[in-house]
This record gives C-alpha cells, structure tokens and sequence, in this order.
C-alpha cells in the first residue's frame, strides 16, 4: 500500500461530511461528502464513495462520485469506477466497463488547432483542410479528386464540440 | 519547532492519514485509527484511536476511545479510555477520560474529569 508519509489517505471506515481543501495526492477508501478541493491527484478506490463537488488537477474513480467534478488536467473513470455528474476537464478518459451518468465538457477548441494527432488520424475524411496531418492514403485520393469546396468546421458542424469521451479499450 | 521535528511514524492499524497541507472542515467519523497532520475543524467521532501528530492543528470536538496529541488541540476531548498530552503539545479545551497523561514540556489549559462513570 502506499506510504503514510505526506500522502492523506480516507480509509474504509471513515466518513467525512464537509469541506476538505489540500495540496496533496488524496486517496478516497470511506465516504467524504461536501467539497473537495486540491491542487493535486483525487483517487477514489473501488470502496470510496464521494458525494461532493470536487475540483482537482487529476481525478481517477475507481469507485462511485456523485458530484461535478471540475479538473485542471484530467478525469479517468476506470474499468471499476461509476460516476453521475458532470466533468469539466481538458482530457476525460473513461475506459471500457466504467458507468458514467451526466455531461462532460473539454472546453472549447478549433477545428484546426484545438484537436490532438489521435483525433485526426481517426477522421481522416474531416482532414483536407489540414494536409500535414492527414494520413498518406487521404492526401493522394485528395489530389485525383476534382477540387471540392471547403468544409464546414468540424465540431460545429457535428455539433459536439463539448461532448467529446475517448474510450480506450483493454 | 514542533513542526518540523515530527515525521508521521508508520503505524501498524492507521489507515487513515490526514496529510500535512489538507484543511478540513467539517465533521470526520469512522471505526478506525486516524492520524492528523494538517488541520481539522468541526467534529471529530471515532471508535478508536486519534493521533494528532506534531503539525496537525485540531479546531474541534472529539469523542473517541483513545487519544495522542502531539500537536495543537482547541476544542473540548472526551476518551472512553485514554487521553494522552505528549511534550510540545498545545491543548485548549477539556478533557473527560478513565485515564489521563500529561508528559512534561505539555502545554494544556481545561478542565481535567477522570470520574468517568463505566469507566472499569
């Protein structure tokens, strides 16, 4: 198990009902209710239940949130994890097996800035308005192509800029 | 200063830690050891043992079975069996338990009650 030293750790047991701010790594194993506010990693293990607005840099649930959860870097919901609320994070990552109830947002970005490679390489279609990223395969079919209008951007025309979730697969 | 002196010595049976920068307001309960280094307002309601290290801060009620402040107390302790003031600690309040220590270089002001009644 992890050391004791520096890191804060919830057990079982323990119940805690109201607001717990830090600037340190917190381990969730009982019940915390109210506010959780830290500048660092929440990690709730398969036993914790947080029943709180949470506002953090890194999440990972591994057991049950019920709350929004608000983070500067990101949210993963794990294979184990449940979670009814609404994320707010740049990158939410929630795997195969993990049960999520509520609205994610990433916040907003361009079509052509805002997405990362993997996204891209994904739609190769929605790329001929960036060559440098598009696939090989997708610039020579451009090129045999007749010129085609311009695209409408791609978030607003899907209309789900903020509702993006990358599933990762085990 | 006290602070500094003090690393959280692993303890067999503590699986809860409240970390030295956390700040928690409210009320904690629970069935099992709890060790304080930052700082708790509120209540605090155990079955077992409280540590308040060297730079836990306590702004509250406590019930529990046992207690060991090495740190600032201000609030009012009541122990079903023991209380314990170790050196540098600072503690405000009153305490009720069967059994109370007081080390030297302890620094308290309260009221002292060891007639628990069902204390054995």
């Amino acid at each position: 198990m992890a050391s004791l030293d520096g890191s804060t750790i919830i057990g079982e047991s323990i119940l805690i009902n109201g607001n717990l701010n830090g600037d340190e790594d917190l381990t969730v194993r009982g019940r915390v209710e109210g506010t959780v506010t830290l500048t660092k990693t929440l990690v709730v293990e398969p036993t914790g239940v947080v029943k709180a607005e949470v506002q953090v840099k890194n999440c990972v649930i591994a057991g049950a949130v019920v709350g929004n959860v608000t983070a500067s870097e990101s949210v993963e919901i794990t294979k184990e994890g449940r979670m009814v609320g609404d994320i707010a994070a740049p990158r939410v990552i929630i795997v195969d097996g993990a049960s999520f109830r509520g609205r994610i947002d990433m916040g907003s970005f361009d079509a052509g800035e805002g997405e990362r490679p993997a996204a891209r390489a994904a739609r190769p279609a929605l790329s001929t308005r960036r060559p440098s990223a598009a696939p090989a395969s997708a610039r020579a079919e451009e090129k045999a192509l007749p010129p085609r209008p311009p695209e409408p951007p791609v978030p607003a025309g899907l209309g789900g800029g903020k509702k993006k979730v990358i599933v990762r697969r085990k | 200063m006290a602070a500094i002196e003090k690393s959280p010595t692993p303890r067999t049976g503590a699986h809860t830690v409240i970390g030295s920068s956390i700040v928690i307001d409210g009320e904690i309960s629970g069935d099992e050891d709890l060790v304080i280094l930052g700082t708790v307002k509120g209540r605090i309601g155990l079955k077992e043992s409280l540590y308040v290290e060297g730079s836990g801060v306590i702004e509250a009620d406590i019930e529990t079975a046992r207690v060991e402040v090495s740190g600032q107390v201000t609030g009012n302790i009541s122990a079903s069996e023991k209380v314990e003031l170790k050196a540098d600690c600072k503690v405000t309040g009153d305490i009720r338990a069967p059994r109370i220590l007081i080390a030297d270089g302890a620094v308290f002001k309260g009221n002292v009650d060891m007639d628990v009644k069902g204390a054995k």
